[in-house]
């Protein structure tokens, strides 16, 4: 009997493992696209038209090349936050929270040291940055922890305060002459520069080196989940609490470092937002950056897979980068984006659809195998 | 000066305040005493109060006498409709593709964010809010104020704190009494309560799980819109992107505190109502106590986690939440 179980199992799991490692994030990705066209169809509108200009204002040319990356930039790390939570089986939906005391912390400690060489002062910057952001994760981590509440609800309410004590800090204490709820502008010593600055031949473009940082946090945190001891305890306790901990590994304490570490890398992606684009911080209350919700869209799109964040956030960008265009061109309202976001999250998630096909065959192939032996 | 805070408008805006978190926290109750997480509460909110503004605005300018005189009353069937409909994705993705349940309620809430912007600009053509509605729903009752002395001051307090409100204020109320009586006193409460405990146990003694857990969702998408509808047909009277900021998530919270019961999640929402309504009313005393507004903003969300970290330890919700159930 056993025999006879292999042997599906085994034909099926190739192209089962090619669409399941590529083919439905992709699949996800066209699928939504798909509806998305629907509803521009439905808005009188011309789709074609409109994912024409999206594109266009994506991929272009240099510049749009440039505003793509720009805008995937602090998706890394928002992405590379919640996958990391995730891995730990935690759902960090706060991590908009944590970007914004980043964002705070980088504005405050940009105007603080900005008399210092830039190569002793960024690098302070971001370590304060991705401080802040993990001390913002640290009570709903411990209360997780300590009491079970769920992170979903006490990140979220970080999240709120977040933007409500960072409001107060723009507008108050380090608030720009002249009445704007901002802080002042900082000295360009700290500003993270432009790649066309340190790549020669490059025109100029928005992308800054704070992409670079991502790319290498990105292999960082592959590198943690895969061969440190902390990774090997927070995939643990994500895969099998109950085995975990009478493995030896203490929940808690994995559940604290995880949600600390996530905060830190939301932390980072408000750093990189106010040093390499926006040079100051602004008040977020009405608006907000976004970059928290759309961060679990990459990460579920990555599948909880660091490298896999670098790609997922690079489409988010584009899409991101080409709304503009799209609007401008084809009067489509951006936030079709925001809606193509939430379909992708379902098709991925709904990949139990997929799996269920393929118990279904395979259960299918093991009735007619075992028909065939009885007979 | 604490004569002029503590009046009895302070108290009748915390149940004002309290109203479309209990509809969403018994919403978010009855759906996961089904055995299903349902944090598209926010997103389900934020849709009816979006639905709600939209059919009462298109109601209004028709030339239908019937149809414009009542047009905030389609406008909340409009809102409970919609809050139905966003939770059906929920179900049918929690319940019947046996999705992880937080992902889709997270998609379902970004859905509801980009739904909302995305349709305010093809229809009104421009982002950020809404006209107002014409009329808004009105007090249900209205008596003739007091004559002065002692009873002029008690019958304003009654009348402030019992007769002043507007009718989904009421409903919240009845539905958290209907709903505690049907939990635990019929043949539906007992199964529902069943299906989140053990579903196989349910499923073997021929409770129909996946049916059944429909409806709950349902029911909870129905009160969430409803709750929507408060927000803008009898609160604020427009709709403005991303205006339930956190409700979904506190009415969580509340249900949490209330110990998964429909009437402890009304009491824990009068608790964040009356958050809310200090939090008013602090504004208007701003220039006396000087502390920035941005910290009467953020206290509702602070109350929240100071309540999940002093009472989580004792709160055990139904076993089977958030566990998709396959039938053998």
């Amino acid at each position: 009997m056993s025999e006879t179980r292999e042997l599906p199992v085994v034909t099926e799991a190739l192209w089962a493992r090619v669409l399941r490692t590529a083919g439905v994030p992709l699949l996800s990705v066209a699928l939504a696209m798909a509806i998305g066209s629907i509803i521009i169809v439905a808005t009188g509108h011309d789709p074609i038209l409109a994912f024409g200009a999206l594109f266009r204002g994506a991929f272009g040319g240099p510049m749009q090349i440039g505003w793509t990356i720009m805008r995937a930039t602090p998706l890394m790390f928002t992405g590379l936050a919640v996958a990391f939570g995730f891995r730990a089986n935690l759902f960090n939906i706060g991590a908009e929270g944590q970007l914004v005391l980043g964002s705070f912390a980088a504005a405050w400690f940009g105007l603080l040291l900005g008399g210092l060489p830039s190569i002793a002062s960024i690098p302070l910057i971001l370590v304060g940055s991705a401080l802040f952001g993990a001390a913002w994760a640290l009570i709903p981590a411990l209360l997780k922890a300590k009491v079970g509440a769920h992170e979903v609800i006490t990140t979220m309410m970080f999240s709120w305060i977040a933007l409500y004590l960072t409001s107060w800090l723009v507008s108050g204490p380090l608030m720009d002459k002249g009445g704007i709820p901002q802080t002042s502008m900082l000295p360009a010593s700290v500003w993270l520069v432009t790649l066309d600055k340190i790549i020669p031949g490059l025109p100029p473009v928005s992308a800054h080196i704070g992409f670079l940082l991502a790319l290498a946090l990105a292999a960082l945190v592959w590198w943690i989940l895969k061969s440190t001891t902390l990774g090997y305890q927070i995939r643990a306790v994500g895969f099998n609490p109950t085995a975990a901990e009478n493995g030896g590994i203490s929940i808690a304490r994995t559940t604290v470092w995880a949600l600390c570490i996530s905060g830190a890398l939301a932390g980072l992606a408000g750093a990189s937002e106010v040093l390499g684009v926006q040079h100051r911080m602004f008040d977020q209350v009405s608006a907000g950056s976004g970059f928290g919700f759309t961060g679990i869209a990459v990460a579920l799109l990555a599948k909880k897979n660091p490298i896999a964040v670098i790609f997922a956030a690079l489409l988010f960008g584009a899409l991101s980068a080409g709304a503009g265009t799209m609007q401008l061109e084809a009067d489509v309202p951006q936030k079709i984006i925001t809606i193509i976001q939430a379909l992708i999250i379902f098709f991925v998630g709904a990949e139990t659809i997929i799996t269920w096909l393929i118990k279904r065959r395979q259960k299918l192939a093991l009735e007619k195998k075992g028909a065939a032996d009885v007979v | 000066m604490w004569s002029s805070f503590f009046t009895p408008d302070l108290f009748a805006s915390a149940i004002r305040m309290a109203t479309p978190l209990a509809l969403a926290a018994i919403g978010g109750t009855i759906c996961e005493r089904s055995g299903v997480v349902n944090i598209a509460l926010e997103g389900i909110m934020l849709v009816g109060a979006f639905f709600g503004v939209v059919v009462t605005l298109a109601a209004q300018a028709s030339t239908v006498a019937g149809i414009a005189g009542n047009a905030v009353w389609f406008g909340v069937v409009a809102a409970v409709l919609a809050g139905i409909a966003l939770s059906g994705i929920h179900a049918f993705a929690s319940v019947t593709l046996r999705m992880d349940q937080v992902v889709s309620g997270t998609a379902i809430n970004i859905l509801a964010l980009g739904l909302t912007g995305f349709l305010m600009e093809v229809i009104y053509g421009h982002p950020g809010a809404t006209d107002s509605v014409a009329h808004k729903l009105g007090p249900v009752f209205s008596f003739p104020s007091g004559s002065t002395g002692i009873l002029g001051t008690i019958w304003t307090w009654v009348d402030q704190i019992v007769f002043s409100y507007t009718p989904i204020v009421y409903v919240a109320i009845i539905v958290a009494v209907f709903a505690q009586w049907a939990m635990y006193r019929t043949r539906w409460g007992l199964r529902l309560r069943a299906l989140g405990e053990h579903p196989r146990a349910a499923d073997t003694v021929g409770v129909r799980v996946l049916a059944s857990r429909y409806s709950a969702v349902l029911i909870s998408g129905a009160l969430g819109g409803l709750a929507g509808a408060n927000l803008t047909l009898e609160q604020v009277g427009s709709f403005s992107e991303n205006m339930t900021s956190g409700r979904g998530f506190i009415a969580l919270a509340a249900n949490i505190f209330g110990r998964w019961t429909p009437v402890g999640s009304y009491l824990a929402s009068l608790l964040f109502g009356f958050a809310e309504a200090i939090e008013i009313r602090m504004q208007s005393f701003q220039n006396v106590i000087q502390i920035p507004v941005q910290f009467f903003l953020m206290l509702p969300y602070v109350l929240v986690v100071i309540v999940l970290a002093g009472f989580m330890g004792r709160a055990v919700g139904p076993a089977a939440v958030g566990k998709p159930y396959e039938k053998e």
